[in-house]
């Protein structure tokens, strides 16, 4: 288990490192120097020449690449071009929201999803039929617009939930989950259809198993029989799903951070790219890769953990 | 099989409760947030960022004047009416010809840093305007229509600004971005600014609340000499791009004021919420090219005019800006120029175009290509149906950078704009003539003499005359083709906020002029 940990470890880092190198590629890739960026569009090309000489513009890229990296791997991923701030101190401020709606909305997005799938499963007939209406209703239907709807009905129509704005848990935490609720609602509503489909799936195959049959034949509990061991059978499937969900909604939050005018990484990384801020726009695709590797790893572990198969292996 | 069960039925009990609550409170109908009224804070919700550069004023243009108003003092202030009245700046006056403006400045001004004001600060203040990144001051470089040649402290607490050419009614200028002035910490090293504010104004930034981008939180200066005149202690401006979102924020309580877009003033009025509106925008296309260097046919004053008959401004606003209004003329309906003759004259006519293309030597057209953004793309598409229709081919290229959107002014031949004309000379000299639309620079003696006659003036009468003939000109030369004046729209809680009033012609209210209800 430590070999494979190590292993999957040393993969992730090597992952982390390719799409650093290519974001800094692709950064560099962008027209206009980071001189001509901070200065504005008007500035003389002496100022420019001597911003981008004291940032190290001109230096070989392997030099910049280091140098960043070095940086980086001390938390330090550089200082914004336009107003001059810790990047690092800034993504700081802003990972929590992001990870606040993701893991709100995976977790939402799970629940809802497994307990529509078992139900369509385990009960056939018209749920299934109801549930499999349900979902694809979902699926089909723009997270935005189910935001919008939302909102009009809990934050427009009555005052339930705020409409807009973010309230950190330190501040009040009944206020930062009243602030999250919308936001999450509307982006796990097309997860929870996705997680359904995966764990009916899922769970038809497992009731037809031969282990659930003998447990119905020694009169075990239906809880017992459902929860802990045909669930369990079908929970490879799912879990996947689930990360995937989580890894998406990272990355989609941008919808639900700009509806819902939230201060994530989706609203930092769009103003850096309308800014061409490169040092901002790098650390957010780097910070954004780390979570995704750190998840993905995550669920190779459960993944082993859950399969006795691969655990024996 | 029936092998489910009691927690799934609560499950259903609970989502059904949810539902019901739902339909419940949708039932009982919207009305404008009734929250617990707190009238020692504001908050503002804007539609961009305004401190996307950091907190330099003098990097912004005037739209972003109500958010610095409250972190800098001016030298000279806007007035609720639109007029100008002393600032830091307690008195003025002009030499004989025009050309030495001699300010006085107020005594006891302290600014975020502890530095306190005097000529020399002032003085570098405006010897900042090399400086190409700060865009407040374009219109005051070398070479620009209003250039200050000299900057002068002649006594500690006197300034003598000398123009190259003569500038009455400078002092308007003064009361916009341009006016604003900066600490001298700031002074010495701007790059200060791009993270901390170094004002005199009547609020403070609290860096703690504050997340770039997303909220800036402002606190109360006590300092502040005229401290009064500010009721809130503390002003939250809170960044919300979506309209619809800006107006559910209004509505549900998250804003006390927001700046709403056309299409949703109705809903907000429906919610019981105040709208106060004004003109003033004129979203226009503008001749960026009259000499024909990127295009040839631009040289062509027949083949600008033939723009002007061939653009149905009316379906424009009927399918794209229902609640604006259509524009033929350049300068807005509140102006003092705006003159009714235009719409008649410039009135849509397609055949009228093709004959005008015809005469000008291009009877089958021509072709040109126009650069675009993402919010100006399903008008330049309307207008391109338009000018198909009369044989020109517009292509439209959307911007893949900010540095390709604005190097278009000098590699096309034609762009769009959203021009605010709350100071036409202002906008003429450091925009139109000398400014960024006209790199190529074409000249036009009317334009200028009008331009001249309106800085001029000395009186209501006179100024309406010369802006009149400054509007005509704009339009009938095609250096402005408009094509629809939007209303500025902010909405308010009237349960906490008195009615929004704007200054003058200015889209843009004073912070002092936001009010709790009594």
């Amino acid at each position: 288990m430590a070999m494979f940990i190590a292993k999957r470890l040393l993969m992730a880092f090597a992952t982390v490192l390719v799409v650093a190198v290519l974001a800094f590629l692709l950064v560099h890739a962008m027209p206009g120097s980071p001189g001509a960026v901070s200065l504005g569009a008007g500035a003389a090309q002496e100022a420019i020449d001597e911003v981008n000489q004291r940032l190290g513009w001109n230096d070989p890229l392997a030099v910049q690449f280091f140098r960043w990296l070095g940086d980086a791997v001390q938390g330090n991923l550089g200082t914004s071009l336009i107003d001059g701030r810790s990047v690092s101190a800034d993504l700081a401020s802003r990972l929590p929201v992001t990870a606040s709606l993701a893991a709100g909305a995976s977790v939402l997005s799970a629940v809802l999803g497994i307990g529509l799938g078992v139900t369509a499963a385990v009960r056939g007939g018209l749920a299934d039929r109801i549930v499999g209406g349900v979902v694809g209703l979902l699926v089909a239907l723009p997270a935005f617009w189910i935001g919008i709807i939302f909102v009009y009905l809990f934050a427009v129509q009555s005052s339930v939930f705020p409409a807009t704005g973010y309230v950190p848990f330190e501040v009040s935490p009944q206020d930062w989950a009243l602030s999250l609720a919308l936001p999450v609602i509307t982006l796990a509503a097309g997860g929870a259809a996705f997680i359904a489909r995966q764990t009916r799936a899922s769970m038809l195959e497992a009731l037809q198993q031969e282990h659930i049959r003998t447990l119905r034949a020694t009169a075990t509990p239906t809880w017992k029989i459902l929860y802990v061991h045909a669930l369990r059978y079908a929970s490879l499937p799912i879990v996947a799903g689930i990360a995937l969900q989580f890894i998406g909604l990272f990355g989609g939050s941008v919808i639900a951070e700009q509806l819902f005018a939230m201060p994530g990484l989706g609203q930092a990384v769009q103003s850096s790219v309308n800014t061409h801020d490169a040092p901002a726009v790098q650390g957010v695709v780097v910070i954004a890769t780390v979570v995704v590797v750190a998840v993905n790893l995550v669920l190779e572990l459960a993944t082993k953990f859950l399969d006795p198969k691969l655990r024996a292996s | 099989m029936k092998l489910l069960s009691t927690p799934a039925r609560r499950s259903a009990a609970v989502l059904a409760g949810v539902l019901l609550m739902s339909s419940l409170t949708a039932c009982g109908g919207g009305t404008q947030a009734a929250s617990t009224v707190n009238k020692d804070a504001l908050t503002i919700a804007v539609d961009s960022d305004s401190a996307s550069f950091g907190f330099d004023p003098l990097r912004v243009a005037d739209a972003q004047r109500q958010f610095f108003e409250g972190l800098y003092e001016n030298l000279m202030t806007l007035q609720p009416d639109g007029s100008v009245a002393p600032g830091l700046a307690k008195e003025f006056s002009y030499s004989a010809d025009n050309t030495l403006l001699t300010l006085t400045l107020k005594e006891g001004v302290t600014f975020t840093d502890g530095s306190t004001m005097d000529a020399a600060l002032v003085k570098a203040n405006l010897d900042r305007r090399s400086d190409p990144a700060l865009s407040a001051y374009s219109a005051i470089t070398k070479g620009a229509a209003q250039e200050m040649t000299s900057v002068t402290a002649v006594t500690p607490m006197k300034v003598a600004i000398k123009f190259a050419k003569p500038q009455p009614g400078f002092e308007k200028n003064l009361t916009g971005t341009m006016g604003m002035i900066v600490g001298k910490t700031a002074t010495a090293k701007s790059a200060s600014l791009a993270a901390t504010p170094d004002g005199s104004g009547p609020y403070t930034l609290d860096a703690t609340g504050t997340v770039k981008g997303n909220k800036y939180v402002f606190t109360k200066n006590e300092k502040y000499s005229d401290a009064a005149k500010y009721p809130y202690k503390k002003i939250t401006f809170t960044v919300i791009q979506d309209p619809q979102a800006r107006a559910n924020a209004l509505v549900s309580g998250q804003a006390d004021v927001a700046a709403l877009t056309s299409p949703t003033v109705d809903f907000a009025k429906s919610k019981g919420l105040g709208v106060s509106q004004i003109g003033g925008t004129l979203h226009t296309m503008v001749s960026f090219d009259k000499i024909g260097k990127t295009s040839p046919a631009f040289a062509k004053e027949k083949v600008r005019q033939a723009f002007q008959y061939a653009i149905n401004r009316q379906a424009l606003v009927d399918a794209l800006h229902k609640g604006d209004i259509a524009a033929w003329n350049a300068l807005p309906k509140d102006s003092a120029g705006y003159t009714e003759e235009l719409n008649t004259r410039f009135a849509y006519d397609p055949a009228k175009a093709t004959s005008l293309l015809a005469e000008a030597g291009y009877a089958n057209g021509f072709e040109f290509t126009i650069v675009g953004s993402a919010e100006t793309q399903t008008d330049l598409q309307a207008v391109q149906k338009d000018l198909s229709a009369v044989g020109i081919k517009m292509n439209i290229k959307m911007a893949s950078s900010t540095d390709e959107a604005f190097a278009a002014v000098a590699t096309t031949p034609l762009g769009y704009a959203a021009l605010g004309w709350d100071n036409p000379v202002g906008l003429m000299y450091g925009v139109v003539l000398n400014g960024f639309t006209n790199v190529q620079k074409a000249t036009d003696e009317q334009l200028s003499a009008a331009t001249g006659e309106a800085a001029a003036a000395k009186d209501d009468a006179a100024k309406k005359t010369a802006l009149t003939k400054l509007n005509t000109r704009l339009v009938e030369s095609g250096w402005m083709i408009p094509l629809y004046e939007s209303l500025t729209n902010q909405g308010y809680n009237t349960k906490k906020v008195q009615q929004v009033k704007f200054a003058g012609t200015n889209a843009y209210p004073l912070l002092s002029s936001y009010a709790p209800t009594n």
